[in-house]
């Protein structure tokens, strides 16, 4: 071996703790790059292979109802080439406790040969002429501890029919099980699927023949105008009254998952590259002060005749080791995370195929741009090699000018300072470069610790606010087909009842130019007492008696601002689209909606004084008093939804204690490092102190008391930071469902701030150890490189 | 001698630029090394004595003047054959000796032969210089004599031309020192090696074939000795 890759070698274990901190920032990068790449493009196969498979549609229709032969005609829209009918009901089923309200989707299974949302079974048996029995969608069954041979009882029509359970399944379009739009969470426990035969489906909800759903394949070489293959369809189906068109890319399941890989993806770029320039810069200055320090080294090596290459390659290999052995430790974490991942996304996500393989071309990737990334930094710190004059070199470099700081020139502070004070701002101030990336370090540190704190926050205060100020009912009713106000008054019967008003929630399309959005508009009393509108600007306001409120997240995805106007357009049969005015927007962190005055909205429907449920205020056992009332589809109580967030919760703790790690292993290693390297270069310094009579103790405060400045300095700069980090990942997660406000409480600040100060301290204490060891005597007398 | 010229230094000066004053470091010095020859620079400290050697060496550039080698002017030389040239015919010893902390003994000769075209055998330098014993040792479990031994072995594998030595015992007690100068002494007699030693040290001059003296960056004397002596009966 070359004897100044000897060198090397030793250089590397004499500071081995920088070493490696910094190359676990660089681990943390690439695991995360490779791994999560990885992840991303397994999941991505996955999903489309078990698409494949099922044989996945590409556009979904709900309809009143529809004869077989209307289904037939649609092959004559060009494109298509595939359309199926079946039967979809949602109807409650009979559980053990009274008091739960349990909902199963009932859904038929089609006749042909190769159905579309074919069914994976995952146990038992496919069901095909059988009445009495049903194939149930995996995640149900497991929440709910029902296996093959159990039997289970849906109520239809009032009347109850017990199912033989003979199948475990997978559907394509549940991988993510919710039950609509509105619910937030996948409650599995609450909300399952199941499949029957379509002669038996159709007898038992009264659709001899008749079906009201179609699935529609689509060529792939027609997907490309997919839209206006869906408008001929809205309009050779309109009379069979649609009431949605749901194409793939807005399906629920498929949307939310693609919203998870979407970022996934984000996360397997910006984190890494944030923790690899982190690395950088450590490694930049490390050099650079090791540069500094071999001076002589330097001008030995040239006087031996070393030319300035070989030098600098004998530096940046330092750098290049770190990056080599990080990439090591990074291909064997990824491949065994990426399975990990991928394994706990197919749970999270319901996939019953898996396909996992290692893309090497991640691999090569990471480990290239990882390689090139640290002969830069290495170059960059290492390029004083080429300034060092062997003749100079052999001579003592010059003091350090010393000149008066900026905070001297302001006596009356300067003045009461003490000594050591004053010593350690001149340190400060003398090396700004240093001082700087501190700052900024620390700044970071506090703001990726920032970010899991602010969405822990965030959720508890998205679910108290949506469901403590926006909405204020205990309960949220739907019936199960439309009706009258009378309604109102039988339920007023059966409960107790402190508050109860009507709403009407009909789907309409939203139309401004080309932007479209289907959402659930809701009809409200203008004098409602269960929302509180309120503006963006936190102006409260109520319902107008014509017009339309909408959300804030709705608005800024139509681009519209109060007093446009907006084309409603309705899926009823033989209605006219509707244009009407906003008059208002609302902050509304869950969920697009849209709202509107309850008899204005009966009007564009055309039944006034129709009502689809009522919004209740009610201490009495509601649930379980509504649970055997015939017409009552959904019973929503303000209860569940905490629950379901609570469990909720503690999925997200772990990703906030990852993110957490992730902050303290950045600050630790700039922290560290930077100590290291400021006690190293001022170890004349320091030893001089020793002999003036300092002891370590003084010293080592010294350094605390300057790393302290500057933690205090970087966290109040990483508070704007913090902001914007927070800021960014909000955006980031803006989506249909969630539209979160960045107010960040007072708390999350303080908490922040301990966390970081914890970060430092430990790197601080990690450096202790340099001080005591410190032989001063020998840092005065020898110049040994 | 005059037929057996190594190096000639023409004319040469040196002024370096400290902040606003103007430093002359060396002032038209004119001089003659010859093959196999032991010369001593003798002169106070500041006295010019490094930059000439450091000049003489190609690690250092002078302000005017022309430095040969033979035939060829290495003050014509760009950096990349002023590296070759310290590489292939020049080896140093330094006051401090320098030597690469984190390099055993051995390694720091190996680190200096490992780029060059005909390295001597490294064990017999070691054995040379007395220290076939210690080559496993770091530079800080050794002496100063043997760090400095270190030091000339370092240079002395190399096979250079001309061995070139910056106040080689001023770090060094007198014993030491004597031991030094016997083992370049020999250097200079077995190899046929020629040395240069710079010092400040009067008496050292009385070892050398030539000694060269200066002063405020002038050369002012150059005596040749007809009887040097040997380096065990020098005293200071």
């Amino acid at each position: 071996m070359r004897k100044l890759d000897i060198r090397l070698l030793r250089m590397i274990k004499a500071s081995k703790g920088q070493f490696i901190s910094i190359a676990v920032v660089i681990i943390l990068a690439l695991t995360i790059y490779i791994s999560f790449s990885m992840t991303f493009d397994n999941l991505n196969n996955t999903i489309d292979s078990y698409y494949d498979i099922t044989n996945y549609g590409d556009v979904f229709v709900e309809v009143v109802r529809i004869p077989k032969a209307a289904i037939d005609q649609l092959y004559t829209i060009e494109g298509i080439s595939m359309a199926q009918g079946r039967v979809m009901v949602d109807v409650p089923l009979k559980v053990e406790n009274p008091n739960e309200k349990v909902r199963v989707r009932v859904v038929s299974i089609p006749k042909e040969e190769k159905p579309i949302n074919k069914l994976f079974t995952i146990e038992g048996r496919e069901v095909k002429k059988q009445i009495k029995a049903t194939a149930m969608l995996r995640q149900f069954a497991e929440a709910r501890g029902i296996g093959i041979g159990d039997k289970i009882t849906p109520y239809i029509a009032g009347r109850e029919y017990p199912l033989d359970v003979i199948g475990i399944v997978g559907s394509p379009e549940y991988i993510y099980l919710m039950e609509n739009e509105q619910s937030i969470l996948p409650a599995p426990e609450k909300f399952g699927v199941i499949y029957v035969g379509e002669d038996f489906a159709q007898s038992v909800f009264g659709y001899q023949g008749s079906y009201n759903q179609i699935m529609i394949k689509v060529d792939d070489e027609s997907l490309y105008k997919i839209d206006t293959i869906i408008d001929e369809i809205e309009d050779q189906l309109d009379r069979y009254g649609v009431e949605r068109i749901i194409k793939r890319d807005d399906q629920l399941s498929h949307k939310m998952m693609m919203e998870e890989l979407d970022s996934l993806d984000k996360m397997s770029t910006a984190v890494p590259v944030l923790f690899l320039i982190v690395a950088g810069v450590i490694i930049n200055i490390m050099l650079s002060r090791t540069v500094k320090n071999d001076r002589m080294a330097i001008g030995v090596m040239k006087a031996l005749g070393y030319n300035n290459i070989q030098i600098l390659q004998h530096y940046i290999k330092y750098s290049l080791s770190i990056g080599l052995i990080g990439s090591i430790f990074s291909i064997v974490f990824s491949i065994m995370l990426s399975r990990v991942f991928t394994n706990v996304y197919m749970q999270y996500m319901n996939i019953p195929i898996m396909r996992t393989e290692v893309y090497f071309i991640y691999i090569i990737y990471g480990v290239i741009f990882t390689s090139i990334f640290c002969i830069l930094s290495g170059l960059m710190g290492a390029r004083n090699v080429l300034r060092i004059l062997p003749a100079d070199s052999m001579r003592p470099e010059a003091p350090k000018i010393g000149k008066r700081v900026f905070l001297e020139r302001i006596k009356p502070i300067w003045s009461k300072l003490t000594f050591s004070w004053k010593i350690v701002i001149r340190n400060i101030m003398r090396n700004k470069r240093r001082a700087l990336f501190l700052i900024i370090g620390i700044a970071l540190t506090y703001s990726i610790t920032m970010v899991p704190i602010f969405m822990s926050y965030v959720f508890s205060d998205l679910f108290a606010i949506h469901y403590g100020e926006f909405q204020t009912m205990d309960f949220n009713i739907d019936f199960s087909k439309p009706m009258n106000n009378n309604g109102i008054k039988e339920l007023s019967k059966v409960i107790d009842i402190e508050h109860i008003e009507p709403k009407l929630e009909f789907p309409f399309e939203l139309n401004r130019g080309w932007r479209k959005k289907v959402v659930s508009v809701i009809g409200l009393n203008t004098n409602t007492e269960v929302y509180n509108f309120t503006s963006p600007q936190d102006e409260s306001f109520t319902l107008s008696q014509e017009g339309i409120v909408l959300s804030e997240g709705l608005a800024d995805s139509l681009k519209i601002k109060i007093g446009d106007e907006i084309i409603l357009k309705n899926f009823l049969p033989n209605k006219e689209d509707t244009k009407i005015q906003v008059t208002g927007i609302t902050q509304q962190y869950l969920g697009l909606n849209a709202y509107m005055n309850i008899e204005a909205m009966g009007k564009i429907i055309g039944e006034k004084g129709m009502i689809t449920g009522a919004l209740v205020n009610s201490s009495d056992d509601v649930t379980a008093k509504l649970n055997n009332v015939a017409n009552i589809n959904n019973i929503q109580s303000v209860e569940d939804m905490k629950n379901s967030f609570l469990e909720f919760m503690d999925m997200i703790i772990y990703s906030v204690g990852l993110l957490m790690l992730f902050g303290g292993i950045l600050g630790f290693a700039i922290v560290y490092n930077v100590t290291i390297i400021s006690i190293s270069e001022r170890l004349m310094e320091f030893s001089s102190l020793r002999v003036l009579g300092f002891d370590k103790n003084e010293i080592y405060k010294m350094i605390t008391r300057e790393n302290g400045l500057l933690t205090l300095l970087g966290i109040i700069i990483g508070i704007p930071v913090a902001y914007g980090m927070c800021y960014g990942i909000a955006t980031a997660f803006d989506t249909d469902i969630f539209s979160i406000p960045v107010n960040i409480t007072p708390i999350s600040y303080i908490i922040t701030a301990i966390a970081t100060i914890i970060f430092v301290t430990v790197a601080q204490l990690a450096t202790i150890r340099r001080i005591y060891k410190l032989n001063f005597i020998d840092a005065l007398k020898s110049r040994i490189s | 001698m005059a037929n057996n010229s190594l190096m000639k230094v023409e004319n040469i000066s040196k002024i370096y630029q400290m902040g606003e004053v103007e430093v002359t470091a060396a002032k038209n010095i004119n001089l003659e090394l010859y093959q196999g020859e032991f010369v001593v620079i003798l002169g106070p400290s500041g006295s010019g004595k490094s930059t000439l050697l450091n000049i003489i060496g190609g690690m250092d550039l002078p302000t005017e003047g022309r430095v040969f080698l033979k035939e060829e002017e290495i003050t014509k030389y760009n950096d990349k054959r002023l590296t070759n040239y310290r590489r292939e015919k020049i080896g140093f010893v330094f006051q401090f000796y320098n030597l690469m902390a984190n390099l055993t003994a051995r390694e720091n000769v190996e680190l200096a032969t490992e780029i060059c075209k005909d390295a001597l055998d490294i064990d017999e330098i070691m054995k040379a210089v007395g220290l076939e014993d210690r080559k496993d040792h770091f530079p800080a479990q050794m002496s100063g004599g043997e760090q400095q031994r270190v030091a000339i072995a370092r240079a002395v594998a190399k096979n250079p031309l001309i061995l070139l030595c910056d106040e080689p015992t001023g770090a060094l007690d007198f014993e030491t020192g004597i031991k030094i100068l016997s083992l370049l002494k020999k250097i200079n007699k077995e190899l046929n090696k020629t040395v240069v030693i710079i010092t400040h040290n009067m008496p050292i001059g009385d070892m050398a074939d030539r000694v060269i003296k200066m002063r405020s960056g002038e050369l002012v004397e150059i005596k040749e000795n007809k009887n040097p002596i040997p380096p065990e009966r020098i005293e200071w």
